[in-house]
């Protein structure tokens, strides 16, 4: 061991606790980085490869009733690989257990087993015989309600009660993210999937011989757009609804908006992160290397080349990393397990395995290790660059004007002062660390606040209604009526949902369009500023996501093509921009939907208000009603709401917010530290004139207040630029977080970093108490 | 300890023999343990009385500073007992000795330990500010002949007037005792010569009890009394019937 590693060794260990927090800000950042990026990975990589075990279609049609004699035509399109005809039906469930009533999609699979593609994986159980009224159900609504093998399920089958017997629990690539149609959110308690003979349930529905929904595959380098267009054109007279993508197959949408989403995070979170860390880490060891200047003019004296000096401080640096590294992947795994598991019940994947990305800690290790020498370099550069015999002087007191201060002022204040004044490059780049611990916390917290701000214009302010009652098939307006009957129904609002694709010019999306009447009440669109937007009778109104996605706005042309009915398309103007949370949606008057669709005055939901203590009493009769499809109650969403995607941002935050700690900790007692040892022989000069130790330390602490005053506003206001930043960077259109951070909030990011900084003084604070006085008379430093 | 019969002598403030301010008794210092002790100072006895001007001869390594240290209040003895007057020297909190230093001591190092930051007359005031009785700081610097630099920092002054500033900063509390350890260690003669008239006069003028170390004994021609230690003991006293004023010291 040279003598320069064991001045390294030494040079640790005098500097541990410095050592710690520096190494527990490079963890906390690669933490992150590994954590997040290995979610999204990981994620990516079980998508991809349950998408390919169970052959996952590429594109979906749905239909009214074809023979099954138009598949082969279907087959022969040009472009087209494996085609299945299938039935699915959307049914009932009796689950008595449940308070709300279930929905589920029923889909038939052939007695012979697998299908060819969107195959499923069985999670327990058996394959269903064919002829003894056996189901498959998802494996969501099986975890939910403990449904084992074996259970008796009880299905309306197009208004029959059926017993069925659950042979197994399943996983289909169509439903990783299972949701009822026209719910933006998953809700295992109130939707099943069933899979069953397709014998029994073509039956049921009348379809035998026949199919109303078709999946396929494309062959390589074919045009989905052309398919779909062919397939459009063969099931046209048999009542298509039109043919989409993956983009637009429910739970590939959701699937992919939230994988978009994870990229985002992973990639900026990490980022905005691990490039503080970075910065900090570039900051503190130039700092440290600095406060060592007289020993590097000393071995430069001595005849000590630079390329050593370099080397043993480059040492220092690696050292710390490797630490902090270590550390961090190893905390980045465990982070990157627990988000995971954030989104099992989310996303139902027969597995979901996290798999570190192999290069993470590499980039984290590669990273931080130039972060660090870049600063620590710079720095012995700098110092190297003097002639020793200037370097091993201290530092001179640099451009400390008189003028700039009065003759008023204490000494100890100018001491104070002239210590930030004299630096000013130092003092800039510490102040911008110290701010930099705030948005550390403040990334953390908002989420809180974005979220209680949705919940509060999304529910309180767009959708007012207490429950939505939907139908089986669109039904007469009077049916609003029966509903207002029942006791404890407080107000009733129908609704007209249409499915249609709306498009402009190339884009097009499929999206259900509503019709509202014109006064509702009970759902709302607004814009941004919580001000009502109309719903008119002579245009579209659309949230602003889904105007972005189609590239149009206020009076642009667009053609509405209903799914369903007679399947009228009509030109019609966007009259109005809406700004909402979830999902994409568009408005239109009811009336003029009504006429559009040609089917008199007709209803396919219900908004309504209820008296709360009746309200119980309320959801079993309306599900007991035969036409009534499904309740959605606000109530059991906003719970789903907390416990989903609540449960989901509050993991990471709270994450962040500890990291936020630690980088907030890591730079204070830093900073301070390093005040100290640069201003040590200054403060052992104070006391061995008499100044106490109060008054000594005081000096290093007022230059640490000062910092501390100006760095929190400069960090507040970094705090909302980097948090818009990031949610500028997401789009994730299913959900969309508005940049809000509340009083709270930053008040509490202040306060931490402020106690942060308290708890680091009172430190220093001890170390001042203990400085050697006699030592200081014997050298300069 | 007779009293000097220059000219100087006429205005300066008289020893008082039968008044020691510093009493030292048996004072040991060591540093390490076992067969690695190193004493500093071995048993040492030593008196000073009020005003009186005394300089510390011997070699390197021989025990002044610590002893200086002691007597300031910045160092405690491993035993043995120090006084200056009703305070003890050892055994005191940190809150006592700061206080002792404040009111009582004035320094003047090899080092000049000047606050980088601050200018000649704020370095000044710095220690007047905390002082009960403080000259005021312009006067103390025009004791010491630094008039003209009032606003200057440290690193525009040579080591000579730095040292002065030092001086100017140690007597403009008025302190009872004044403790200089090798002041013109780092200065050349003429310069070292600026700096001992400086706190000849700070003896003479404000009455200062005044120790200063040196290994140059042709200082010792200034002092009441001269103090040879070697070994961390006191091996050698000589007391000078004539103080010479520092001009005339031959070095
Ligand atoms: N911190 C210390 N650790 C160990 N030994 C010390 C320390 N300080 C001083 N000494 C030793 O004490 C003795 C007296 O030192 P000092 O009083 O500084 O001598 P000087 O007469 O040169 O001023 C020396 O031998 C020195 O090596
Ligand atoms: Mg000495």
């Amino acid at each position: 061991m040279t003598l320069l590693d064991r001045k390294l060794l030494r040079d640790l260990w005098s500097l541990r606790a410095q050592v710690i927090t520096i190494a527990l800000l490079i963890g906390a950042g690669v933490t992150v980085l590994v954590g997040s990026v290995g979610t999204y990975t990981s994620l990516v990589a079980n998508q991809d490869r349950f998408y390919d075990d169970a052959r996952f279609a590429q594109v979906w049609a749905e239909v009214e009733r074809a023979p099954r004699s138009v598949v082969p035509r279907l087959s022969e399109i040009p472009g087209v690989g494996v085609v299945e005809a299938r039935v699915i039906r959307d049914v009932r469930l009796d689950w008595p257990q449940s308070a709300l009533s279930v929905a589920g999609r029923i889909v038939a699979l052939p007695s012979s087993g697998q299908t060819a593609l969107n195959r499923l994986t069985l999670e327990r159980g058996r394959w269903f015989e064919p002829g003894r009224s056996e189901v498959l159900v998802s494996a969501g609504f099986a975890e939910t309600w403990s449904v084992q093998p074996g259970d008796p399920i009880r299905v309306i089958l197009n208004g029959r009660l059926q017993t069925f017997s659950v042979a197994g629990i399943a996983y289909s690539p169509e439903f990783v993210y299972a949701s009822r149609p026209g719910n933006p959110l998953p809700d295992d308690r109130t939707f099943a999937v069933l899979w069953a003979d397709e014998d029994a349930v073509a039956a049921a529905f009348d379809l035998k011989g026949a199919f109303n929904a078709v999946a396929a595959t494309l062959a390589p380098g074919a045009s989905e757009k052309s398919v779909l267009a062919a397939v459009d054109a063969v099931l046209d007279r048999y009542g298509g609804r039109g043919g989409y993508g993956r983009r637009d197959q429910p739970s590939h949408r959701f699937l992919s908006d939230e994988l978009a989403e994870q990229r985002t995070l992973a990639l900026t979170v990490p980022t905005i992160f691990f490039g503080i860390a970075a910065f900090l880490l570039n900051i503190v060891l130039a700092r440290l290397v600095e406060a060592q200047r007289e020993q590097i003019a000393a071995l430069k004296a001595l005849g000590f080349p630079s390329r050593p000096i370099a080397m043993h401080y480059l040492k220092f640096v690696v050292v710390l990393c490797a630490l902090g590294c270590a550390g961090g992947v190893a905390m980045g795994v465990w982070y990157g397990h627990g988000m995971l598991n954030n989104y099992r019940p989310f996303f139902r994947f027969p597995a979901l395995i996290y798999e570190m990305p192999a290069p993470a800690p590499l980039i984290a290790v590669l990273l931080s290790v130039a972060a660090g020498s870049a600063g620590a370099l710079a720095a012995v550069r700098r110092v190297l660059a003097l002639r020793p015999a200037e370097a091993m002087r201290p530092a001179a007191p640099a451009a400390f004007s008189r003028a700039a201060l009065g003759r008023r002022w204490r000494p100890t204040t100018k001491m104070a002062l002239r210590g930030l004044a004299g630096r000013p490059v130092r003092s800039v780049l510490s102040v911008l660390g110290l701010a930099m611990a705030v948005p550390m916390i403040v990334m953390g917290l908002f989420w809180w606040d974005a979220l209680a701000f949705m919940i509060a214009v999304q529910f309180e302010g767009v959708d007012r209604a207490d429950a939505v009652v939907s139908f089986t098939d669109p039904v007469a307006g009077r049916a609003a009526r029966e509903i207002a009957a029942i006791p404890g129904v407080l107000a009733v609002e129908g609704q007209r949902v249409v499915p249609v694709r709306l498009r402009a010019g190339p884009r097009d999306y499929r999206v259900g369009l509503t019709g509202l009447s014109a006064g509702a009440q009970l759902r709302v669109p607004r814009e941004q500023d919580l001000r009502r937007v109309p719903v008119r009778p002579d245009g579209l109104t659309l949230t602003r996501g889904l105007a972005e996605r189609l590239g149009v706005g206020v009076g642009s042309a667009m053609v509405v093509e209903a799914l369903d009915g007679k399947r009228p398309a009509v030109a019609m103007p966007v009259v109005a921009l809406a700004d909402e949370l979830l999902g994409f949606n568009a408005y239109l008057d009811i009336d003029a939907l009504n006429r559009l669709m040609r089917e008199g005055d007709r209803i396919s939901q219900a908004a309504i208000r209820v008296d709360p203590a009746r309200a119980s009493a309320i959801w079993r009769s309306l599900s007991e009603r035969p036409r009534v499809a499904a309740v959605a109650v606000k109530s059991v969403w906003l719970q789903v709401f907390d416990e989903k995607i609540a449960g989901m941002v509050v993991v990471s935050a709270v994450v962040l917010t500890l990291f936020g700690l630690i980088i907030a900790v890591g730079v204070v007692y830093n900073s301070a530290r390093i005040g100290l040892q640069e201003r040590a022989w200054e403060l052992a000069s104070l006391r061995v004139l008499g100044f106490t130790r109060g008054e000594a330390s005081g000096i290093l602490l007022a230059e640490l207040a000062v910092q501390m005053l100006i760095a929190i506003p400069i960090g507040l206001v970094l705090a909302r630029q980097l948090v818009a930043t990031l949610l500028e960077l997401r789009d994730n259109e299913s959900f969309q977080i508005p940049v809000v951070i509340s009083a709270p909030t930053y008040a509490t990011a202040t306060l931490t970093v402020a106690f942060a900084a308290l708890g680091c003084a009172l430190l220093v604070r001890r170390r001042v108490d203990r400085l050697d006085l006699v030592a200081a008379l014997k050298t300069r430093e | 300890m007779v009293e000097s019969a220059s000219p100087a002598s006429l205005v300066s403030q008289p020893v008082r023999p039968d008044d020691p301010v510093f009493v030292a008794r048996k004072l040991c210092r060591t540093y390490g343990s076992g067969a690695a002790t190193v004493f500093a100072l071995r048993d040492l006895d030593l008196d000073i009385m009020a005003g009186e001007f005394v300089v510390l001869l011997g070699p390197s390594g021989s025990g002044k500073s610590t002893l200086l240290n002691i007597l300031g209040g910045l160092d405690a003895p491993t035993s043995g007992t120090a006084r200056w007057r009703d305070h003890e020297l050892t055994g005191s909190s940190e809150a006592d000795l700061t206080r002792y230093r404040r009111e009582h001591v004035g320094f003047v190092f090899q080092f000049y330990n000047l606050i980088p930051s601050l200018t000649v007359l704020e370095n000044v005031q710095l220690v007047a500010e905390i002082a009960e009785n403080p000259m005021e700081p312009r006067d103390a610097l025009s004791l010491v002949g630094l008039e003209q630099r009032l606003d200057h920092f440290p690193s525009q002054l040579s080591g000579g007037e730095q040292q002065r500033v030092a001086v100017a900063r140690a007597i403009v509390k008025r302190p009872d005792a004044l403790l200089c350890d090798e002041p013109t260690g780092a200065l050349d003669v003429e310069t070292g010569k600026l700096v001992l008239q400086a706190i000849d006069r700070a003896n003479r003028d404000v009455g200062a009890t005044t120790v200063v170390i040196t290994h140059n004994s042709a200082i010792a021609g200034m002092a009441n009394r001269v103090l040879r230690l070697a070994g961390g003991r006191i091996v050698g006293e000589q007391v000078n019937q004539r103080r010479l004023p520092p001009g005339e010291l031959d070095w």
